[in-house]
């Protein structure tokens, strides 16, 4: 990993973690996630709501990770994408609830 | 530093088979979009003849089923969708101040895509069969069981290539609207038929992926023996409905919206008044798009949702009139007060909003639950869905067509011959669908071949009848004004109207190939009549003139688009082309035909496409041919 | 329409978006993503809707493996790091690093395609087919369907590495760089929700 970058306005911010370090602390989250989504299904006596709670946060708090760092959803100029992603998270939650509840035996 | 590269040109067939431009690829749209509602048009004369006595022999029960599966469907996806695309693509660039869209050679594969899928439905006529299950081919009737023959596997594959169009129009669209409006037109600013388009888009970017999925599953229960509706092996049959319905109801507001738009445009135009209201039209637009995703039960309220779910799709079905009610008292408060010009497009577009609100109110009749109970499957709901498709969208068409002819095309339309065309279609359109509301209440069912005498349905159908062949009429008149006008010479000015607000009207008409000979500067909503008002003869530019870059024109849309239509009906007829060898020849025309198509696109992928420049000395003021 | 940056020596910082054209694109792909999570919403509908019906086929708790779920998992996770990588050597305008760090992604997106097919061979000797039960159908289908977006991407990476090769980095393909690694990430990202809701909630009994 390099830790030298040609000098751009990025400079004006000097909080921010230069180079790919923050991607693999992304990676390292996302790992960590998983393993505890894995633990949580072979750990055994858990209640099975809890469990279900469990998957369904930690895959969520995945993508999140992954979007924000990898697809740099939290840098500026990417309004678009966010309402984009967004309105077809809403629509693909709508067919969720849809199977979910309203398909029956 | 600019290139010369050596200029790629084409003439006649060639040049409409490889362009990228988006006004001729709006005028094939238009070409192919006419072509299928005239098809369709006679699919439902046809529908009615054989309606209008009881029991009628002209047609028997299963080409009558193949009839209104046809009817609906080539209506829907192969006319209504395309001719709004014609529209959309012949104006929003211009109205942005754009020289073309984002992705030109994308634009040119949805309409390839688009033509072919449609063509694929069509030739199950001449092989033994059209799908007969209805344009909502629910199931089971459309699986294998009770549809053994070819048809609906027409219609999977006729769609999913069609759908594919429409898709990658809808994110060309988007992308063209955010990034490449010109210098100074921000949102609020864009006129109201680009925001409508822009929505759509929208609606079609998250609508039609959920379409495709339910397509696949049939055609996998269907050629692969899947078992996703097959209660037999543990599928379920609700869930077709689900899935078709969260693609349809945000399909009929992708019909409806650029059509609201229109009217937005002709409306204020045409009483040479900024319209009414126009953040609340922004908004009301947005909240009708967002809303048509949560009320797609409502097509299934007899199906045992429960009386919660009933509830909550009802009353989210009657708030999207309360946005929509905006709009309507918007067009009126613009009239209102304005300097009319009662020209045929105008005609059309005041035509449009009794006729849609009578459509509108009976769709709020319907959200009712319980009362839908008794409208369900009858002609009530038949006559809804046609006062808010024709009274609504075909005369929205109409209004455009005949207000953005002289751009598209040179030359002027016959106002004579318009005004006659509005009032055989609007009467004929009346007299088709207002008595089908009382077939409707009175008991008469849908998608029935015949009826018995002596049950009170006689007189209403005959009238119906009698109504559409007057819409015949109209149609044709149309046709004739059209065609006609094309022979005459291209004269049209660059605002033909006089009145034009909106920065299409301020270059020639037909624009030259590149549209704008300099990018124009934005300083106000209605761009063009704001300069107008401050005295000046046309916009300001923002850039000075130099060579423009063009996209170049490709063979490969045609060609991917080929691939897909063999390998559709490669995997069709697998069962039942026999063997080459060891090879299923049915498998092996499928895959030919899909690697045809991957191919293209690696091609595509490989070999960068440079485009051309349009030198300084070779911009000039005349319009290119159209 | 601008034309081309084809300027003599140092290429801009972030060459993917130098251009109207690859701006056009990288806004274009988010929102066919947009599409893309509807898409795979709906599949995943699906499956929740099915996933009880096995009729007599093997249940998910009888198929599933959880240490081979974990190492694809682990396979996918690093090939998307590793295209992030590939996208900072892009920055750094080193087509070396760059090419590199593709080539490793596509050797981890063909170890997790190995995998996969083995896994579904595995099935099948299971009983536990296409056509065996609507859980099944749909199973296919979905997973299928992610491991035919993976395919995708390995061929669609493997031209642009040959680009790169052939030509060197400049602003036309940067964008395709750039949007192929988007398309990257989003199949790891479905990913997740493949192993949480198939595998992971298919073995909690």
């Amino acid at each position: 990993m390099s830790n030298n970058h040609t000098t751009t306005e990025e400079n004006k911010r000097p909080h921010r973690i230069e180079g790919p370090k923050k991607h693999v602390i992304a990676f390292v989250f996302s790992l960590v996630l998983t393993m505890i989504a894995f633990a949580a299904v072979m750990g055994g006596e858990i209640n099975k709501d809890f469990i279900y709670i469990i998957l369904i946060g930690t895959a969520i708090l995945q993508v999140f990770v992954q979007m924000a760092f990898w697809m740099h959803m939290k840098d500026r100029g990417h309004q678009y994408a966010i309402i984009g992603i967004l309105a077809g998270v809403v629509v693909a939650f709508t067919c969720v609830i849809m199977a979910q509840y309203w398909v029956w035996w | 530093m600019s290139h010369v590269h050596t200029v790629k040109r084409h003439t006649g067939l060639m040049d409409w088979l490889t362009t990228v431009d988006h006004k001729k690829i709006g005028i094939l749209y238009l070409i192919a979009g006419g072509f299928f509602f005239l098809v369709g048009g006679l699919e439902a004369l046809l529908i009615r003849v054989q309606l209008w006595k009881p029991l009628n022999d002209f047609i028997d029960a299963g080409t009558f089923n193949e009839l209104i599966t046809m009817h609906g469907t080539t209506m829907i996806f192969l006319a209504a969708m395309p001719m709004l695309f014609a529209l959309m693509n012949a104006v929003i660039p211009l109205q942005i101040g754009a020289r073309d869209v984002a992705f030109p050679f994308l634009n040119a594969l949805g309409f390839w895509t688009f033509l072919f899928g449609g063509v694929l439905l069509n030739v199950s006529w001449f092989t033994g069969g059209a799908p007969d299950a209805g344009w909502t081919s629910y199931v089971p009737l459309a699986g294998t069981t009770y549809s053994a023959d070819r048809g609906v596997d027409y219609y999977v594959m006729g769609l999913q290539i069609a759908g594919i169009g429409t898709l990658i129009g809808g994110i060309n669209f988007l992308a063209t609207i955010i990034n490449m409006r010109a210098p100074g037109m921000t949102f609020m600013r864009m006129p109201m038929f680009t925001w409508a388009a822009f929505i759509t888009s929208a609606l079609i970017l998250f609508a039609f992926p959920a379409l495709t999925v339910g397509l696949v599953a049939l055609m996998f229960d269907r050629i692969f023996s899947a078992n996703f509706f097959n209660p037999a092996a543990g599928g379920n049959m609700v869930l077709w409905e689900h899935i078709f319905w969260i693609f349809g109801h945000p399909e009929v507001y992708i019909l409806i919206m650029p059509a609201f738009g229109i009217i937005s445009e002709v409306v204020s135009t045409f009483s040479r008044k900024r319209l009414f209201g126009y953040s609340s039209m922004v908004f009301a637009t947005m909240l009708i798009g967002f809303l048509g995703f949560m009320v797609w039960a409502h097509h299934m309220f007899t199906t045992g949702l429960g009386p919660i779910a009933n509830s909550l799709f009802s009353i989210a079905t009657m708030l999207i009139a309360i946005p929509t009610g905006i709009k309507i008292f918007n067009w009126v408060f613009t009239m209102w007060g304005g300097s009319i010009r009662f020209t045929t497009a105008n005609l059309f577009a005041i035509g449009f909003i009794p006729t849609f609100v009578m459509g509108g109110v009976t769709g709020v009749m319907l959200a009712a639950a319980p009362a839908d109970f008794q409208y369900h499957d009858t002609y009530f709901v038949v006559a809804h869905f046609h006062y808010v498709i024709v009274g609504g969208l075909i005369l929205g068409i109409f209004a455009g067509l005949h207000y953005w002819w002289p751009k598209m095309f040179g030359r002027m339309l016959n106002e004579k011959i318009g005004i006659w065309t509005f009032w055989t279609f609007i009467i004929g359109f009346h007299l088709t669908f207002f008595v089908q509301h009382f077939l409707g209440l009175i008991g008469m069912q849908r998608r029935v071949f015949t009826y018995l005498d002596g049950v009170g349905f006689n007189e209403m159908n005959l009238i119906s009848t009698i109504g559409a062949f007057l819409m015949g009429v109209g149609t044709i008149l149309f046709l004739i004004n059209t065609i006609g006008s094309l022979f005459r010479p291209m004269d049209a000015k660059d605002d033909p109207w006089e009145d034009g607000r909106t920065l299409e009207w301020t270059i020639p008409s037909p624009p030259p190939e590149y549209n704008f000979k300099q990018t124009p500067l934005v300083r106000g909503y209605d761009a063009l009549w704001k300069e107008k008002m401050d005295g000046h003869k046309g916009m300001t530019p923002a850039e000075p003139i130099g060579p423009i870059h063009m996209p170049s024109p490709s063979l490969l849309p045609f060609l991917m688009s080929l691939g897909l239509f063999i390998g559709g009906f490669g995997f069709m007829y697998a069962g039942e082309w026999g063997k080459i060898g060891a090879l299923n020849t049915g498998y092996t025309i499928g895959a030919l035909g899909v690697i045809m198509t991957l191919g293209c696109m690696v091609a595509r992928s490989v070999k960068d496409d440079p485009g051309f420049h349009i030198e300084e000395h070779e911009l000039d003021d005349k319009g290119g041919k159209a | 329409m601008s034309a081309h940056t084809h300027v003599e020596g140092q290429l801009p910082h972030e060459p993917e978006k130098a251009t109207l054209e690859g701006r056009n694109k990288i806004l274009g792909f988010w929102l066919f993503l947009g599409g893309e999570t509807v898409l795979f919403g709906t599949l995943f509908s699906v499956y929740l809707a099915l996933r009880g019906q096995v009729l007599d086929g093997p249940t998910p708790n009888e198929l599933f493996s959880l240490p081979l779920t974990a190492l694809a998992t682990l396979i996918l996770l690093t090939s998307s790091l590793t295209s992030v990588f590939a996208i900072h050597a892009m920055h750094k305008l080193d087509n070396k690093a760059l090419i590199k760090w593709l080539i490793i992604t596509v050797v981890l997106g063909i170890a997790f395609l190995v995998l996969e097919i083995y896994e579904f061979s595995h099935y099948l000797h299971l009983g536990h087919g296409f056509t065996t039960s609507a859980f099944s159908s749909a199973f296919y289908t979905l997973v299928g369907f992610h491991g035919a977006h993976v395919a995708l991407g390995i061929v669609w990476i493997s031209l642009i590495i040959r680009q790169l090769m052939k030509q060197g980095l400049n602003t036309v393909n940067a964008p395709k760089v750039y949007v192929a690694g988007m398309y990257w990430h989003f199949i790891d990202v479905v990913w997740v929700f493949i192993f949480t809701v198939v595998y992971l909630m298919g073995k909690v009994v």
